[in-house]
């Protein structure tokens, strides 16, 4: 292992090289010693995704869910507020549910039976009197909450350091981005159900970096599903949109059609659905989504968002789905892979159920587009992952001395009006080296500047 | 069902069926498969396990949420993807080696169509890597006479993990 101080110092030479030649060091993706680091200097101070408040709609309903390797139970609590406590009873650490998902107003703990609300106040003690002779103080024995809390258009986050700025500030721009597919109706979105998860032996950048800004790929990666006429034939269809990169490693892509393909308006959403949404978002907000087949982006650091206008087989018409991914490091080499469907709560049943089939037929564990993205990822991790990948950096050129910022996009961010740009993934990159390089939390209110400062 | 003369060969004429169509695709003939094995109106799902205690899991019936919920179009998609050129998931193809075992026939429908459950242990292993995965499963089938031989009307495959211990599911099951 490598002292911490090498690492930076690797950290900083390769932001530099990333600033003058547009390059990342391969090393950084699959190596244990950059895992190890990012346990504390990533996972130990962003705000991650945790739930989706959908999944949690009564009171009592949790969720365990993960920041970092640690477990939180995600519960809406009798007052309907959501609370996030470490999975994990006071006295002996026991974990307290050992069940996915469920629905109770108390864990007791099946150890010695310490019980706990679902605001996480300790309430129960067997044989308290007996045991303590009353001098145990429940009050200062509640579950640890999470440090920090706080949801966005139904996205609930969750932050282990107290002092990382807020999430409203840490989503920054990117949240212009996510009401495209998050704030478009009265009633918002809800998940068709619970999460697919399952685990791939790649490293969980590489489907990060792939959804925050990479289309290129469709055209090699995605060749059966051209030669099939699944995709559109013009291989390079993927090239023509909008690619977008903002402060704090956040990204997006959005890919509209070649010109003169007709598209369904509005990714094909229901006249319900579009009424709404072109009352609740602003006009250019409309307009981006009037002309789109495709919106892939990332929320710094491992949520993927989507919304994909796609055929879920060669007969049928397309059909728009959006989904979550998140990907949640296991290992250098293994990632678990979550993936929600989600479905505006207005949208009519027929809609729904088009939307859900699409889903899991293209997307997500079973879907037929992801399984070759997936191969790709676990190669990637497996040859990066030796010694000699460390002499190696990474191409992350695209767009170098040809490509100009958009500077009329009616949005936030750093906008190129060319989907071959790979700026999301370098801004990506980038953000995920300043934190990792900074023995201090950037990210704190008051030095957030450091860690967006200078663009690449 | 009652054990009878003519249910034991039922049992043996289903399993001979079921091995016959592991065997075929353990050998990446997919579109023998869905052209021998397959009815047109196949349903394939395979749900999403979560898990919940016991008191929650009572109420719970299918998850509202699949890895996989196939019809005949999709099941030709996949199949026809394998058939490109470029399909890399499965190119060089994984090893897989379904062991299929417990086939019990449990009920015929009125329509002729048999209700048949087996057990799936499911090898798999990619390229030169020191590694394999497993997954091990409950079949539900119907099964349905259709001229030369047995089709496949519907599959549910429950799997026994709640995280998918394979990296995709290019695989059969």
């Amino acid at each position: 292992m490598a002292d911490v101080e090498a690492l930076e110092q690797r950290l900083s030479d390769g932001l530099t090289r990333l600033d003058r030649d547009w390059t990342v060091p391969a090393e950084i993706i699959a190596s244990p010693e950059f895992h190890e680091l990012e346990r504390t200097r990533l996972w130990g101070r962003s705000w991650v995704f945790l739930a989706h408040e959908s999944e949690i709609p009564c009171p009592g309903d949790y969720v365990v869910r993960y920041i970092g390797d640690s477990q939180f139970i995600v519960t809406r609590d009798e007052t309907g507020t959501f609370r996030a406590n470490f999975n994990s009873c006071r006295h002996r650490g026991m974990m307290l549910c050992r069940a996915e998902q469920g629905n109770t107003s108390h864990y007791r703990c099946p150890y010695h039976g310490w019980t706990y609300n679902n605001r996480g106040d300790l309430v129960g003690v067997p044989a308290s009197k007996d045991a303590y002779g009353g001098k145990l103080r429940k009050q200062d024995w509640g579950l640890l909450p999470a440090p920090q809390l706080d949801h966005y258009r139904g996205l609930i986050f969750g932050c282990l350091d107290s002092e990382t700025e807020p999430l409203c500030d840490f989503l920054g721009d990117m949240r212009f981005y996510l009401d495209l597919i998050l704030d478009r109706s009265d009633a918002g979105m809800r998940v068709a159900g619970p999460p697919q998860r399952w685990v791939v032996d790649a490293n969980w950048k590489l489907g990060a970096d792939n959804f925050v800004g990479d289309s290129y790929h469709l055209l090699m990666t995605h060749r059966s599903l051209m030669d099939l006429g699944f995709f559109p034939r013009d291989s390079k269809f993927a090239m023509y949109g909008e690619q977008i990169a903002t402060d704090r490693g956040h990204g997006l892509g959005l890919i509209s059609a070649p010109p003169g393909t007709e598209l369904p308006p509005y990714l094909g959403l229901p006249e319900e659905i579009v009424t709404q949404l072109r009352r609740r978002l602003l006009p250019e907000q409309a307009e981006m989504l009037r002309r789109l087949s495709i919106i892939h982006g990332n929320v710094f650091p491992n949520l993927t968002v989507g919304d994909f206008l796609l055929p879920k087989d060669l007969r049928s018409a397309p059909t728009s789905f959006a989904a979550l991914r998140l990907w949640r490091p296991l290992a250098a080499d293994r990632v678990e892979v979550w993936s929600w469907c989600l479905i505006e709560r207005d949208a009519p049943e027929e809609f729904a159920q088009a939307t859900y089939e699409t889903y899991v037929r293209t997307f997500g564990s079973g879907g037929v587009i992801e399984h070759d993205d997936i191969e790709n990822w676990r190669s990637q991790t497996r040859i990066l992952g030796g010694d000699f990948a460390a002499r190696q950096h990474l191409n992350y050129q695209m767009g170098k001395g040809v490509l100009d910022q958009d500077k009329n996009w009616p949005g936030p961010g750093e906008a190129y009006n060319l989907e071959y740009a790979e700026a999301a993934s370098r801004k990506f990159y980038q953000h995920w080296m300043r934190l990792l390089a900074a023995p201090e939390n950037p990210m704190r209110v008051g030095t957030s500047a450091a860690a967006t400062g200078a663009e690449v | 069902m009652a054990f009878t003369r003519e249910d034991s060969l039922l049992q043996a004429e289903l399993q001979d069926f079921l091995f016959a169509e592991a065997e075929v695709l353990d050998e990446h003939r997919y579109l023998d498969w869905l052209n021998q094995f397959v009815s047109k109106e196949i349903r394939y799902r395979m749900p999403v396990q979560v898990t919940r205690d016991r008191r929650n899991a009572a109420s719970a019936s299918l998850p509202s949420m699949m890895h996989v919920d196939d019809d005949w179009d999709v099941l030709e998609l996949r199949v026809l993807r394998f058939e490109t050129e470029y399909a890399w998931a499965e190119d060089p193809p994984s090893r897989t080696r379904h062991l299929v075992s417990n086939v019990r026939p449990v009920g015929r429908v009125d329509t002729g169509e048999v209700r048949v459950h087996s057990n799936l242990l499911l090898y798999r292993s990619r390229g030169d890597k020191p590694a394999f995965d497993l997954l091990s499963a409950a079949r539900h089938d119907t099964v349905r006479q259709d001229g030369d031989g047995w089709r496949l009307v519907e599959r549910l495959v429950l799997l026994d993990q709640s995280v998918v211990l394979t990296h995709n599911l290019t695989v059969i099951l």
